[in-house]
């Protein structure tokens, strides 16, 4: 029955995984700081929360906002300007940010950690002998409707379309005048507001400080990598068995192990799937 | 082996040497100064390791933090419960950190770019956690302290931080020395080769998977010698300093972009550019307001990274020739 109920909780955790890292890696950048839109998605609902009253639930848009503007910045400044740089230029220029972003959040929001309370934190719907936590069900279905959300506009509306052209074939797409640029901003700018939408969907069982988006970086590398890159229902596939690896470790390790066996899988990945999913020669 | 150097060049790298050894009587010998050169030495000489594996074979490393933990912790273990030496604890950190790196070389090689990158990672977040976790071997979070014995060259405690300095100069001089015969060697032309094209290199006869994985040896190796300098230097140490990943991971590679990744001075610029300048932020900032030194610290990544992220090598040489032209570009 514990297996039973770790794998439910892995499941719905999971689902918020896969969101935070569908289109994370989408046209070839890898983006070190990913985690930290994540923090920055939290500090924004906890605001919302603190000051406005809002439920995090219902701050999560709010957050996509936020941090959706901000991607567009971060790209058009940093990012589009090593996209023909080398790798090492890549790797470290996301590196940068990382920093900055983490400490950035601790000049201005200090390095306390604070929750939200909310009136449904600690009820749990009980199915036969199995419990549902509210705030991971809640957190879990908001996933899964940005998902669809997400889906939805990849697959029927022209940016979506665009998108995924530029993503195949950036010299295609321009010739059939898109802006191969804007899609590469609207692609990135994406990523991070779903990464921050799904740190707001998240607060109400997990508390934020500056520091946390290194609890997620990790995590997020697996997703993909177990997934796929750019792929969403690799996202979702990655998402689910990184929630339930997560979960079933707690089960037979301490607590502070819990995030070993998840470095193990995923390097025990990329070793078994070199060039990681992609199998080009990047 | 020909190095190419210039009648000019060898006389500047003497002058230069001349004046390393005889700076610290400028300081006073207990004084804070002498540390922060001490320190610039040590990462000097780390980012110049990590140089051998990013800036030769042009492999990202995000994990050797890894290599210098498992250095510390070695040296001062065996002192600890068993008496010896740290000079021999030298020897087995070196062995240590072959070890390690070639068994996490095993899986990693084949990577390319990012994931080389992200691989390693999480291979030195995989020793942080276990050093936090396996609290009877390292005493766990709370950290370890060397234990303290009479200063002699033996025990390699000094109660004069000179000293110090110079094992500092003397570790930087040898491990820049394995860099530049590494990279005039028959090895160091294969990791070129693979850095310019690694299929090329392949369909010509290059065993890269092989070439790499001594850089890596070699790399880890050193990384981990490191590791028991610094244990040495600061007397005590826990798991988040030594296998940090902003603190050593990040940082020694950070400190041979700046300075110029791939060439045998940029370390050493890098490291005498980024140690002070953390340092100096730290003593201005951080009584105020926490992080903000780290705040100066990525943004300088950054800046480096937009500008020229061939460092400041590079940069120097741009500026050189923009003011004659028709000179080196």
């Amino acid at each position: 029955m514990a297996v039973i109920q770790a794998i439910l909780d892995g499941i719905m955790i999971g689902g918020v995984y896969a969101v935070i890292s569908l289109v994370f890696g989408v046209m070839g950048i890898i983006n070190f700081a990913q985690a930290e839109f994540l923090m920055l998605g939290m500090f924004v609902a906890y605001y919302a929360w603190a000051w406005l009253g809002l439920d995090p639930l219902i701050a999560a848009p709010l957050a996509f906002v936020v941090v959706f503007a901000l991607g567009a910045v971060v790209h058009q400044l940093m990012i589009r300007r090593v996209l023909q740089a080398p790798v090492v230029a890549q790797i470290f220029l996301t590196v940068g940010l990382l920093i900055v972003l983490e400490n950035a959040a601790l000049v201005m929001f200090g390095s306390s950690f604070r929750s939200v309370t909310t009136p449904y934190q600690t009820s749990a719907l009980q199915v036969g002998e199995l419990f549902v936590s509210v705030p991971y069900l809640a957190a879990f279905l908001m996933s899964v409707a940005c998902g669809v959300a997400l889906w939805l506009f990849m697959r029927a509306s022209w940016f979506g379309r665009a998108m995924r052209a530029t993503a195949q074939d950036p010299m295609a797409a321009r010739l059939m005048g898109i802006n191969a640029d804007a899609m590469h901003r609207l692609a990135f700018a994406l990523g991070v507001a779903l990464t921050a939408f799904g740190g707001a969907v998240i607060l109400p069982y997990l508390t934020v400080s500056p520091t946390v988006g290194g609890q997620f970086v990790v995590l997020m590398f697996t997703v993909v990598v177990l997934g796929g890159l750019g792929s969403v229902a690799g996202a979702v596939v990655g998402g689910l068995a990184v929630g339930i690896i997560q979960s079933l470790s707690a089960l037979a390790f301490p607590i502070q192990l819990q995030n070993l066996v998840l470095f193990v899988v995923f390097i025990a990945v990329l070793a078994l799937r070199p060039e990681g999913l992609l199998g080009g020669s990047r | 082996m020909k190095l190419g150097l210039s009648k000019r060049q060898v006389a500047l790298i003497a002058l230069a040497l001349a004046v390393a050894i005889v700076l610290p009587f400028a300081f006073d010998a207990r004084g804070y100064t002498i540390r922060i050169l001490c320190l610039g030495l040590l990462f000097a000489a780390m980012a110049q390791a990590w140089n051998i594996v990013g800036g030769l074979a042009n492999q990202m490393s995000l994990g050797h933090a890894a290599f210098f933990g498992i250095g510390a912790y070695t040296s001062t273990l065996l002192l600890i419960h068993f008496g010896i030496s740290p000079w021999l604890g030298l020897i087995a950190s070196g062995v240590l950190g072959g070890v390690a790196a070639f068994a996490i070389s095993l899986p990693t090689m084949r990577l390319r770019g990012h994931y080389f990158a992200l691989a390693t990672l999480a291979f030195g977040e995989v020793m942080r956690v276990i050093g936090n976790s396996w609290s009877d071997l390292t005493g766990g979070p709370v950290g370890i302290s060397v234990p303290f014995a009479k200063p002699s060259f033996v025990m390699f405690q000094f109660a004069d931080t000179r000293t110090y300095y110079w094992l500092m100069l003397a570790a930087f001089i040898v491990v820049t020395a394995v860099f530049v015969a590494i990279k005039h060697s028959r090895t160091g032309y294969r990791l070129q080769a693979i850095k310019e094209n690694a299929d090329a290199a392949e369909v010509i006869g290059v065993d890269t998977t092989r070439t790499k994985i001594i850089a890596a040896i070699v790399s880890g190796a050193l990384t981990a010698c490191l590791g028991t300098f610094y244990a040495q230097f600061q007397y005590f140490f826990d798991p988040d300093t030594v296998f940090g990943v902003a603190s050593v991971s990040i940082r020694v590679a950070m400190i041979a972009i700046v300075g110029g990744i791939g060439t045998a001075a940029g370390p050493l610029l890098g490291a005498l550019f980024v140690i002070p300048l953390e340092e100096a932020a730290n003593q201005v900032f951080s009584a105020q307001v926490a992080g903000l030194a780290q705040l100066v610290f990525g943004t300088l990544l950054i800046i480096v990274i937009l500008v020229e992220p061939r460092g400041f090598i590079v940069l120097w040489q741009r500026l050189v020739a923009r003011r004659k032209p028709g000179g080196p570009s």
